[in-house]
C-alpha cells in the first residue's frame, strides 16, 4: 500500500483542490487492484458459480419432454370445466372493530427496547403486521428505534419455545404447564432456608416489581439481582459523588452551541439515542443556518457521533482522563480557577499528535459559548473522567443545559459483589433455585465470576425464555414466554409519564407472560392458571396503588381506557432539584493509569443490542451504520496498528488481557486512534435460533469483574497475530463505478457535494453556481399535470442510523438473504445508506447518503426493458411490475444509482433451508404488497401501497388527494425526519420549497435522467481558515 | 407420379390440413374464451343462498351484508352471525337454516365457493369504485335474479381497461366520472 499522501498528490486530483477525494473504501482509496479488478466486472466472483453445466440436472431433452407430454395428458385428464377458485371463508361472529382490508393500530411498547419507545402496532384482521412509533409519546414522538422495527420478526420467529420442557438426561422433553408449576411450585415450598435467586434485567415495570414482591413475601428466601450489560452505572455513580444524590439527569442537546462529545455515541447507542438525535438535528436546521450547533467528537473509533462530528479528534479512550483534565486546566487557566495535577494541553496534545489548530477551537468555543456547551463523556469510560466532565460542565457553567427530567429506575442493578456473592452462595450450597427471568446471565457476565460453572451445582435452574439461550440449556425447566406483542403490562423509565402495553394478537405458542408465571407459583397447588391472570393484576394494582396517585379526574374504568388507547399515562412529576458541585470528590481527580500497550474497548452492538436480538435476521442483515459490515463483528484498529501488528482485513489477531483470551478477525477502521481495539458485544451466542446461532465471535469473554477503569475498558492488553483468516463482509463495495473509467466519482461527478456553513452564509448560491450546464435530451418533455410525487433528503438531519432501511424491510416484505448472498451483492434492501470518506486515512471525514430509485422523469431503466415491466406512471412514479417481468436485468444495468434488486432465488426458501417458508413468516408478510418471487427484478416503488391507500381515503371522503397526505415507510421512521416526501406541484408543499432550495442537488444531474429525489448538501459548521 | 403425389400433398392436403387446425383452433379458443375467463361459473354452495330471494323479492339492500363495500378492499361475504338477525326467528324450519343455525351454534367457518377472483398480483379496491358511485350490477350481473350467483363478466386485464378507458360510454348514468387510471400501479405493487 502506498502512503496517503501520494494518493492525494496525485496530478489527475490536483485541479482539484478545492474539493475533497471521495472514497468508499480503503481499497478503493489504494487503488488495490483487486478492487479495481472486481469493478470491472457486474457481478462478484463466485456469483455465477451455481450455473455450471456439470451441475445442471441430469435429465435428457428426451425424458423431460416425455415428462412434459405425461403431465399435460394428466392435467388434461383431471381437468374440470373451470378452475377452481378457492373459497371464501368468513368470520363466523365478526369482531366489531375489524374491517377486513383495514388496519387497525394499537398503542404499546416494546420490551428488550431500552429507550422506552412507544409503539403503534398496525394488524391487519388481527395479526400484526408492522411497528411504528407512537406520536403521542412524549419522548419518542412517533419515531422508534430498529430494535423495536424489527421486534415483529421476533414475533413469528419460527424457533420461539412453543412448550414448556424440562431436562431429563441430557435431552429436554416437553411437559404440560401444570405439571411443571406444580413440580417447581414443591421445590419452592420445600427450600426451607435456602436462596432463590431471581436473576432479571432491569426492571422497568411497576406492577413487574410488585409480583416480584409478592412472590418475594410468598418465599421468603427469595433475593432478585437485576443486571444490564450495557448501562450507565459509572455516570450515575460519578453523579452522585458530584452532586450528592440523584442520577444524570437528560441533556437539552437542541440548545447547545457547542457539543464536545468523549468516547460517547450519544446519535448512536447510548442512553435514549432516538430522542438525543432528535434534539441534536434542530440544532442543524438548514433554515436557520445562522444558528448551527458545532459538534466535537474526541473517539478511539469512529463511531455515529464521530461520523457526524464537525471536528474530530482520535485519542485512545484510555488517555481521555488525561484529556480532560488537561483540558480542564487549560479553561481554569483562561478563566481564572485553580489547577489540578499537572495535566497540560500542550504536551497532551504533542504525546497524542493532536491537531493544535482543533484543540484551538475547541478550548476558545468552550470558553466562548459558556452556558450553552455541552461535555458529554461515554457510557464506557471510566467513573473519574465522568466526574472530571461534570466538574468542567460546571466551571463552564453548562447546568442549564440539564434538563428538569431525569431517567427513572424502580429497582438498582445489582453490583459485582452481589453477583460474587451469589456464586458463593451457590458454591456453598446455600442456593436452591435459580430462575433466569427472561435474562441471559451465562452468556452476560463475565466469566470470571465463575457464573456457568456454579450453575451446575444448583437443583432446580428454571429459564422463562422466548427462545432457547445460554441459560436456559444449562438448567432444568426452560418454560416459554409471551412475546411484548402478546404482553399486559406497564412501564416507568423516566419522570413525567408512564407507558401502558397491550397485546396485539392472542398467545401464538402455548406461552405464557412471564409475570403470570409467579403469579401461579405464588398461589397454592390446585390453582387453575387463566389466560387475564396477569392482565386483572395490573388492572387492579392500577385501581388501588397507582390510579389514587395521579389524581386523574376521570373515573378509572374511563381512565384506564383512554391510557390504553393512548399508550401512555402522563403525569407532573417534580424532579429533585441538582445540589452544589461537591469539591472535595476533585481530590479523587487522579488517576495512574499505564496507558502503554493497547486499549480495548467494549461496544454494544449498534444493531443486535447485548445480543438479545441475535437471531433476528432484519438487524443481522442491517449494515453497520459505519463500516457496513453484516452478520458478523469484528475487532476495529486503525492503520498503522494493523502495519505493526502485520495483520490486514480478515486476519485473525488474538487479544489477551491478564488471561482473558478472544480470537477475532481485523477491521481496519480509517480514523481509528492507534493501539486501540474496538469491539461490539452481542455477537458469537452459541445457543438462539438458526439465525444468530454462531454469528460473529463472542468477546464477552473479555469482561471481567475485577476492572481497573470501567468494566468495558481494559488497558495494557495483549494482541498478537494469530494466524488463519476470516471473511467479513461488507454491504459497501458493492455497486461501486468502474474506477478507471469514472476516477474519483463521488467527487467528480457531483454525488456527494458538500460546503460549510461559512460558504453558504457568504454565498447562498455557492453550491451550483458556475457549475449550471445546458443538458440536452432526445425526449419531448412530459406534462405532468397533476400530482408529481417527490422526495428530499435533508443530509444535514441524515445521521446514517438505518432505521430507515429495517422500516422499509417490513413495510415491503423485503427477504433476509443471509451472510453467503450479500457476500456476493445480492442483498435486497431497497434503501441504503452510502458512506464516502474524504481526507486522509487517519483523519477522515465522512459522507453519508441515502440511496434509493430516484424515480427518473427520463429514468433509464424504462427504455431497455424488453418487456415493458418497468414503466413511468402520469404521477411520476418508476413503476416496476413484477408479475410482466422476465429477469433480464437490463434495468440494473442500465440504472445509473445501482438501487434495483434482483431475486436470484426465491429467497425466502434459499436462506439455510427454507428457514423463512415456514409457515409462521408468512404472517409477516404486509397483504398490500406481493412477495416476490424468483427471477424478478425490483426496487422502491415511493411506498405504493401507501400512495393508494391515502387515494382511497380521499375518494371515500370526497376530497382532493394532496402530498402531505402520504408517508412513505422510510420518512415515517426517520429519526431526525430528514425524509421529506409529497407533491412537487403543489407550489406551497414543505416538499417544493427543499426541491427548490439553494442546496438541493442531484445525484449525477449531467445524465439529464431527471430523478425525483433532490438531496440537499450537508453544511460542517467548521471555522474558516485563517 | 412421384412429382404428381408432391404436388396433391401441397397443393391440397397441406392447406386443408393448416385450414383443419387453424380453424378448429379459432373456433375453440373463441368459443372457449368465456369459460376460460370463469364466464357462467356457478359453484354449489355449501348453503344454499338465494340472491333472488333476498336482494330480489324481499329488496334487501346489498349493504346490508356486504357492510365493508364502502370502507375498504374488500365487499366481505358475511358473517354466519349476520344471517341469524333474522335467522334466529325467520324460517326455523327449513333445512338450509337448520344447517346454518348448526354452524352458528358451533362457531364453525362456513367455506363458501368463491365466485368472482382477480390474481393475487392485482389489488382491486372495491370502495373506490363503490364511493365513485358504480353500480355493483356492472361488474357482478343483476344477482337480484339470480337464483344461484355465478360470473356474469370477465374479470381480466382488458374487461377492467376496457371501462377505465371508455368511463363516458360504459358508464352513461355517472356525468361526472372519469376515465380511470391505466398505469401500472393502479393496480399491481
Amino acid at each position: 500500500m502506498t502512503d496517503i499522501k501520494e494518493g492525494l498528490n496525485n496530478p489527475e486530483n490536483s485541479g482539484l483542490k478545492t474539493q475533497p477525494t471521495y472514497w468508499k473504501s480503503l481499497k478503493q482509496l489504494y487503488n488495490d487492484p483487486e478492487f479495481t479488478e472486481a469493478s470491472h466486472h457486474e457481478f462478484k466472483e463466485g456469483v455465477t458459480d451455481d450455473f455450471e453445466v456439470s451441475k445442471l440436472s441430469g435429465l435428457s431433452r428426451r425424458k423431460f419432454l416425455a415428462l412434459i407430454g405425461a403431465s399435460a395428458a394428466l392435467a388434461g385428464a383431471g381437468c374440470s370445466n373451470y378452475r377452481d377458485k378457492g373459497s371464501i371463508i368468513p368470520y363466523n361472529k365478526k369482531p366489531e372493530e375489524i374491517i377486513p382490508g383495514n388496519a387497525n393500530y394499537y398503542a404499546s411498547f416494546v420490551n428488550s427496547c431500552k429507550c422506552g419507545c412507544g409503539v403503534l402496532i398496525k394488524t391487519r384482521e388481527g395479526r400484526p403486521i408492522k411497528v411504528d412509533g407512537n406520536p403521542d409519546h412524549p419522548v419518542s414522538k412517533g419515531k422508534i428505534c430498529v430494535k423495536c422495527h424489527a421486534s415483529i420478526l421476533s414475533l413469528y420467529d419460527p424457533e420461539r419455545l412453543s412448550e414448556p420442557v424440562k431436562k431429563s438426561g441430557k435431552n429436554f422433553q416437553k411437559i404440560s404447564w401444570n405439571i411443571a408449576d406444580s413440580e417447581i411450585r414443591n421445590v419452592f415450598s420445600s427450600i426451607g432456608d435456602k436462596e432463590i435467586a431471581v436473576i432479571t434485567h432491569s426492571i422497568t415495570s411497576p406492577t413487574t416489581l410488585k409480583v416480584l414482591k409478592n412472590f418475594t413475601n410468598r418465599y421468603p428466601s427469595t433475593k432478585i439481582y437485576s443486571y444490564e450489560l450495557f448501562n450507565d452505572e459509572l455516570r450515575n455513580s460519578a453523579w452522585r459523588k458530584c452532586y450528592g444524590s440523584g442520577t444524570f439527569p437528560l441533556i437539552n442537546w437542541d440548545k447547545a452551541k457547542i457539543i464536545l462529545s468523549l468516547e460517547g455515541d450519544f446519535l448512536g447507542t447510548e442512553g435514549n439515542h432516538l430522542e438525543n438525535s432528535q434534539l441534536f438535528v434542530k440544532g442543524r436546521d438548514i433554515n436557520n443556518p445562522g444558528n448551527f450547533s458545532r459538534l466535537y467528537v474526541v473517539e478511539g473509533n469512529m463511531s455515529l457521533a464521530g461520523m457526524n462530528a464537525d471536528y474530530r479528534l482520535r485519542l485512545r479512550p484510555d488517555a481521555q482522563f488525561e484529556f480532560v483534565m488537561s483540558l480542564i486546566n487549560e479553561i481554569s487557566k483562561k478563566t481564572g480557577y485553580s489547577q489540578i495535577g499537572n495535566y497540560l494541553l500542550p504536551s497532551f496534545a504533542q504525546k497524542y499528535s493532536l491537531s493544535k489548530e482543533v484543540l484551538e477551537h475547541l478550548i476558545n468555543d468552550l470558553i466562548d459559548s459558556r452556558g450553552t456547551s455541552i461535555v458529554y463523556a461515554g457510557d464506557t469510560l471510566p467513573e473519574k473522567v465522568h466526574i472530571a466532565v461534570n466538574y468542567l460542565n460546571e466551571i463552564l457553567g453548562n447546568k442549564n443545559l440539564y434538563r428538569n427530567e431525569v431517567n427513572v429506575f424502580l429497582y438498582p442493578l445489582s453490583t459485582t459483589n452481589d453477583f460474587k456473592n451469589l456464586i458463593s452462595s451457590i458454591n456453598d450450597g446455600r442456593v436452591g433455585a435459580v430462575i433466569h427471568f427472561d435474562s441471559n446471565p451465562v452468556y452476560h457476565l463475565p466469566y470470571d465470576l465463575g457464573y456457568s460453572n456454579a450453575l451446575k451445582k444448583v437443583e432446580t435452574v428454571i429459564s422463562l425464555v422466548e427462545l432457547e439461550n445460554e441459560s436456559s440449556v444449562a438448567g432444568k425447566y426452560t418454560l416459554p414466554i409471551n412475546h411484548s406483542f402478546e404482553c399486559w403490562g406497564d412501564a416507568k423509565t423516566r419522570t413525567g409519564f408512564y407507558l401502558m402495553q397491550q397485546p396485539v394478537i392472542s398467545p401464538i405458542h402455548n406461552t405464557r407472560q412471564k409475570e403470570a408465571v409467579f403469579l401461579t407459583w405464588i398461589e397454592n397447588e390446585g390453582f387453575e392458571y387463566k389466560e387475564n391472570l396477569y392482565h386483572e393484576y395490573l388492572i387492579s394494582n392500577w385501581r388501588e396503588n397507582i390510579y389514587p396517585t395521579l389524581n386523574a379526574g376521570l373515573p378509572f374504568e374511563q381512565f384506564w381506557l383512554g391510557a390504553l388507547h393512548d399508550g401512555v399515562v402522563s403525569i407532573n412529576e417534580n424532579v429533585a432539584t441538582i445540589g452544589s458541585f461537591n469539591t472535595a470528590v476533585l481530590s479523587e481527580l487522579n488517576l495512574t493509569t499505564d496507558v502503554s500497550g493497547f486499549a480495548v474497548i467494549l461496544k454494544e452492538s449498534c444493531t443486535i443490542g447485548d445480543g438479545r436480538f441475535a437471531n433476528n435476521g432484519w438487524l443481522q442483515e442491517l449494515p453497520h451504520p459505519v463500516t457496513k459490515v453484516t452478520w458478523d463483528n469484528y475487532a476495529a484498529i486503525s492503520q498503522t496498528t494493523a502495519k505493526e501488528l502485520g495483520v490486514d482485513y480478515n486476519d485473525f489477531i488474538e487479544i489477551e488481557i491478564a488471561g482473558r483470551k478472544v480470537k477475532i478477525p481485523v477491521f481496519i477502521q480509517p480514523g481509528a486512534a492507534d493501539k486501540t481495539i474496538t469491539i461490539e458485544l452481542g455477537y458469537g451466542r452459541t445457543h438462539t435460533g438458526t439465525v444468530g446461532k454462531d454469528v460473529g465471535f463472542n468477546a464477552n469473554t473479555l469482561l471481567s469483574s475485577t476492572f481497573n477503569l470501567s468494566p468495558y475498558l481494559y488497558t495494557s492488553a495483549k494482541v498478537t497475530k494469530a494466524g488463519g483468516s476470516f471473511e467479513i463482509v461488507t454491504s459497501q463495495e458493492h455497486h461501486s463505478f468502474d474506477d478507471e473509467l469514472i476516477k474519483d466519482a463521488a467527487e467528480k461527478r457531483g454525488i456527494v457535494k458538500e460546503g460549510t456553513i461559512q460558504e453558504y452564509l457568504n454565498n447562498r448560491q455557492f453550491l451550483n453556481e458556475g457549475k449550471e450546464h445546458s443538458l440536452l435530451t432526445m425526449y419531448p418533455d412530459h406534462p405532468y399535470t397533476g400530482l408529481k410525487w417527490g422526495m428530499a433528503i435533508d443530509l444535514n438531519k441524515c445521521i446514517s442510523c438505518g432505521q430507515c432501511v429495517v422500516a422499509c424491510t417490513s413495510e415491503n416484505n423485503i427477504p433476509v438473504v443471509g451472510k453467503d448472498q450479500v457476500k456476493r451483492g445480492r442483498e435486497m434492501h431497497w434503501i441504503r445508506v452510502d458512506r464516502y470518506y474524504s481526507g486522509s486515512i487517519d483523519e477522515p471525514m465522512v459522507s453519508n447518503q441515502v440511496m434509493l430509485c430516484q424515480h427518473c422523469d427520463n429514468a433509464p431503466c424504462e427504455n431497455v426493458c424488453p418487456v415493458v415491466a418497468t414503466t413511468h406512471s402520469p404521477d411520476g412514479l418508476n413503476q416496476m411490475v413484477y408479475n410482466r417481468c422476465v429477469g433480464t436485468r437490463y434495468c440494473s444495468n442500465n440504472c445509473p444509482y445501482k438501487v434495483r434488486r434482483f431475486n436470484y432465488y426465491n429467497f425466502r426458501d434459499h436462506f439455510d433451508d427454507a428457514y423463512q417458508l415456514d409457515n409462521l413468516f408468512n404472517l409477516v408478510y404486509n397483504p398490500e404488497v406481493t412477495v416476490r418471487s424468483r427471477g424478478v427484478m425490483e426496487k422502491c416503488t415511493f411506498c405504493i401501497q401507501r400512495i393508494m391507500e391515502s387515494r382511497e381515503t380521499a375518494i371515500k371522503e370526497n376530497s382532493e388527494l394532496k402530498g402531505s397526505d402520504v408517508k412513505t415507510a422510510c420518512q415515517e421512521a426517520c429519526p431526525t425526519s430528514a425524509i421529506i416526501f409529497g407533491d412537487i406541484n403543489d407550489k406551497e408543499s414543505e416538499i417544493s420549497k427543499y426541491r427548490n432550495h439553494e442546496l438541493g442537488y442531484h445525484v449525477l444531474e449531467e445524465l439529464n435522467v431527471r430523478p425525483n429525489v433532490t438531496y440537499l448538501a450537508k453544511l460542517r459548521n467548521t471555522k474558516e481558515k485563517a | 407420379m412421384n412429382k404428381s403425389l408432391l404436388d396433391h400433398i401441397l397443393r391440397i392436403r397441406l392447406p386443408i390440413t393448416l385450414f383443419i387446425v387453424i380453424a378448429s383452433f379459432s373456433v375453440t379458443y373463441f368459443v372457449s374464451r368465456a369459460e376460460r375467463d370463469g364466464i357462467g361459473y356457478t359453484p354449489q354452495q355449501p348453503i344454499n343462498f338465494s340472491h333472488k330471494l333476498h336482494a330480489g323479492d324481499m329488496n334487501i339492500d346489498c349493504q346490508y351484508c356486504h357492510i365493508t363495500v364502502e370502507k375498504s378492499r374488500y365487499a366481505t361475504i358475511p358473517a354466519v352471525a349476520s344471517c341469524m338477525n333474522c335467522h334466529t326467528v325467520a324460517r326455523k324450519d327449513r333445512p338450509d337454516i337448520i344447517k346454518l343455525t348448526q354452524y352458528y351454534n358451533q362457531g364453525k367457518a362456513l367455506e363458501w365457493s368463491r365466485i368472482h377472483k382477480i390474481p393475487d398480483f392485482a389489488y382491486f379496491n372495491h370502495s373506490i369504485h363503490v364511493n365513485r358511485g358504480i353500480d355493483c350490477t356492472h361488474c357482478h350481473g343483476d344477482v337480484k335474479k339470480m337464483e344461484v350467483v355465478g360470473q356474469m363478466n370477465s374479470f381480466t386485464m382488458a374487461a377492467c381497461l376496457d371501462c377505465h378507458k371508455n368511463a363516458q360510454e360504459r358508464l352513461p348514468e355517472l356525468k361526472e366520472i372519469n376515465r380511470g387510471p391505466d398505469n401500472c400501479f393502479a393496480c399491481h405493487r
